[in-house]
């Protein structure tokens, strides 16, 4: 062993460890407790969706765009359609707008108790990760009464919505809400005045604003540095034009105040069903949608749970996308976690991670990167996925 | 004859397979208790008597750059450590089966044995999970222990004896947390220390380095750890409740003493988050050792006056 250069004590997280579910991969340096060094692999669950989208048509790929991602699934599904609307100049009725927003938002229910579950977890907090999720399996329910399905709603269709809202679906959501909000007001209870918990949350990976500003934070974990960033005010998609939400933001800009936005965004979510429950729109569910669509390009952002999530999309005549460009809100949080764990204990590393509410497939990309004057070639499918198959055969 | 009696209670009654078979039910009634405050089903009866009959017939991989001998012997010296103590304290309510001046001392260092161990374990191998665990094991051994045994003194300075029968006989069936309240508290918290149960689990912390020292154990040697741990939880209670709380005299007592005090263990890890390593440290020597220091001080003062 060379003892003149200082040895380096790594401690790998990922991509198989039991804090994280999803594969990544990190480095942590430390020097006894204190972490000095971080870095981040990404691309362990890497599916080449984009690839995948120009060859199917427009109609396939809702379906497979809703499977990037586990949690959110209507959002990316919601942001497609709204794109291609755009794109085959389609607007869908009033009602599907409203439900689409009413799914939104019960998704938003379901990923964030999720998520508060999991960072409860990760502070080994195990009693309020266990009743979390028990209560999540009310909105669950709703979902899975409203949709027939618990993690792919698939409520979304181009120009319009599958599922319409019964009586009695309406009574379950009402029973669900009131359920949820008193839970709620509990779990806010609990991670502003929980002694020990606080001393794992409190101070802890504190993000400044003109930090979270600097590496383009989104989401609550923006949101909770004082950043009034939120797709569904600034740009109102869907129809929340006519339901307006109301930002939740907090100024701390540490753990805690990113539970309490999370927490407090559950109830401004409540409201917003209520609203849409009660003033629901008439009319139809479905506009019609052409088959081919002209060449034109468009954006489409909606507010996904964890943030702000970008589409980019490209039509060119045919019946099949040119180019569908996706970006997670993952991906632009995940650089404050290399930056917040340097200097804090090995100890709180899991926390800050949990803390931007990491979703790791949706996050991952295949970037190749061409030096110099090497052959600008384009992949096809099929070449993709032999490089895919002789990569892990080696 | 005399032997071969003294054989069967080392090994069948009431020490050995007894202890053993006591641990893993209390065991089970831990996890049990534990899920049924977080809403959950829980395991059945025989799930710890499961784990360990599979743990045992799996595979041991040894790591190649780990001391084979010192990975071998450490699990089996950490459990001996754990039934030996078992010998010096009134198990099931039944008088201790040792006895000698000074025996309080022993059992005491006997149960830190296995905390030793496994730190032992965890530095033994070149993984880094197991090597911070260990680093946290035995920060935190540091830091529990010296409070943990004042609290234990403190009956025995009460009794004027540093045998555990004594001890016992001379409170009388009296309570003693009346008396000593700190010293109880601070007894049945180092108790959550030694155990490494929440909020004291920064060593095995999962989310952060998996299993902690004992990352790299599997088949026997974890089998024989957990075993350990399994002996030490019924060690420590019953060492709690038969100073603090009036003596265990007959199996029935003694349960329902035990049982009480695992209640509020199970209590207390269910309802909080785990500390970071250097909390724990801060929570030992600025509150639990001046508390029971300054009990120790009024308790000296006290005998004095009334000497």
């Amino acid at each position: 062993m060379d003892t003149t250069v200082p040895q380096r004590f790594v401690v790998p997280i990922g991509p198989q460890h039991p804090a994280l579910k999803e594969p990544g991969h990190f480095e942590f340096t430390v020097d006894g407790e204190q972490v000095t060094g971080a870095s981040v692999r990404l691309g362990y669950a890497h599916r080449g969706i984009e690839k995948a989208t120009e060859g199917r048509n427009w109609v396939q790929n809702l379906y497979l765009l809703e499977r990037i991602c586990g949690i959110c699934s209507h959002v990316h599904a919601t942001a497609y359609c709204l794109g291609v609307e755009k794109l085959a100049g389609v607007t869908a009725p009033p009602r599907a707008q409203a439900i689409r927003l009413l799914v939104a938002e019960l998704e938003r229910i379901h990923s964030h108790l999720l998520w508060l579950g999991v960072a409860a977890h990760e502070a080994g907090f195990d009693t309020l990760f266990m009743y979390s999720w028990r209560d999540r399996e009310t909105v669950m329910d709703i979902l899975e009464a409203l949709t027939g399905n618990r993690v792919n709603y698939s409520a979304n269709l181009l120009g319009g919505v599958k599922f319409d809202l019964t009586p009695e679906l309406t009574d379950q959501i009402y029973a669900g809400l009131e359920l949820l909000e008193e839970r709620t007001h509990q779990y806010v209870d609990v991670v502003t005045s929980d002694a020990t918990l606080l001393q794992r949350t409190r101070g802890v990976g504190v993000t400044t604003r003109e930090q979270a500003e600097e590496l383009g934070l989104v989401g609550p974990t923006a949101r909770a540095s004082g950043v009034e960033r939120d797709i569904r005010a600034e740009a109102p998609y869907a129809a929340y034009s006519d339901f307006p939400v109301k930002v939740v933001t907090a100024t701390a800009g540490d753990l805690e105040a990113r539970f309490v936005v999370r927490l407090q965004e559950l109830f401004e979510a409540y409201r917003l069903i209520r609203a849409v429950l009660e003033k629901l729109p008439p009319g139809d569910l479905q506009a019609r949608m052409p088959r081919k669509i002209k060449p034109a390009e468009t954006i489409s952002r909606v507010e996904a749970p964890r943030g702000e999530l970008f589409y980019f999309i490209k039509s060119n005549g045919t019946d099949q996308p040119e180019r569908i460009k996706v970006r997670t809100p993952t991906l632009c949080n995940l650089a404050s976690v290399c930056v917040l764990a340097i200097g804090s204990q090995l100890a709180d590393v899991p926390m800050i991670l949990a803390g931007v509410d990491p979703c790791f497939s949706c996050n991952d990309r295949m970037v190749t990167v061409y030096s110099g004057d090497t052959d600008h070639t384009q992949w096809t499918w099929k070449q993709l996925r032999q490089y895919g198959i002789d990569y892990y055969r080696r | 004859m005399n032997a071969i009696q003294d054989l069967l209670t080392l090994m069948f009654f009431p020490g050995g397979l007894f202890v053993l078979a006591l641990g893993m039910s209390y065991e089970w009634i831990d996890r049990k208790l534990m899920a049924r405050v977080q809403n959950r089903v829980g395991p059945r009866w025989f799930q710890p008597y499961a784990d360990i009959a599979k743990l045992l017939v799996k595979e041991e991989v040894i790591p190649a750059d780990s001391n084979r001998l010192l990975f071998i012997a450490l699990p089996i010296l950490a459990l001996a450590g754990a039934l030996t103590a078992a010998l010096y304290v009134p198990l099931a309510g039944f008088d201790p089966l040792y006895s000698f001046k000074g025996d309080l001392i022993v059992t005491l260092y006997l149960l830190s044995l296995l905390t030793v161990c496994t730190g032992l374990a965890g530095a033994n191998t070149t993984d880094r999970f197991s090597l911070v665990g260990a680093t946290r094991t035995l920060t935190q051994l540091f830091s529990y222990e010296a409070p943990f045994l004042l609290a234990m003194l403190g009956p025995a300075v009460a009794a004027r004896s540093w045998q555990i029968n004594e001890i016992i006989a001379d409170a009388d069936g009296q309570w003693l947390l009346i008396v000593q309240p700190v010293g109880f508290v601070v007894a049945l918290i180092g108790l959550l220390g030694k155990l490494e149960i929440a909020p004291f689990n920064a060593p095995e912390a999962e989310t952060e380095i998996v299993a902690g020292a004992l990352t790299e154990y599997s088949g026997r040697g974890l089998a024989l750890f957990r075993l350990g741990r399994h002996v030490e939880l019924v060690v420590g209670l019953t060492m709690v409740a038969a100073f603090y709380m009036g003596g265990v005299n007959g199996l029935p007592l003694f349960i329902l003493k035990t049982l009480l005090l695992l209640l509020i263990l199970v209590g207390i890890q269910s309802l909080v988050a785990r500390l970071r390593i250097d909390q724990t440290v801060g929570l030992w020597w600025r509150w639990g050792v001046l508390l029971v220091l300054a009990q120790w001080l009024a308790l000296v003062i006290w005998e004095g006056v009334q000497a």
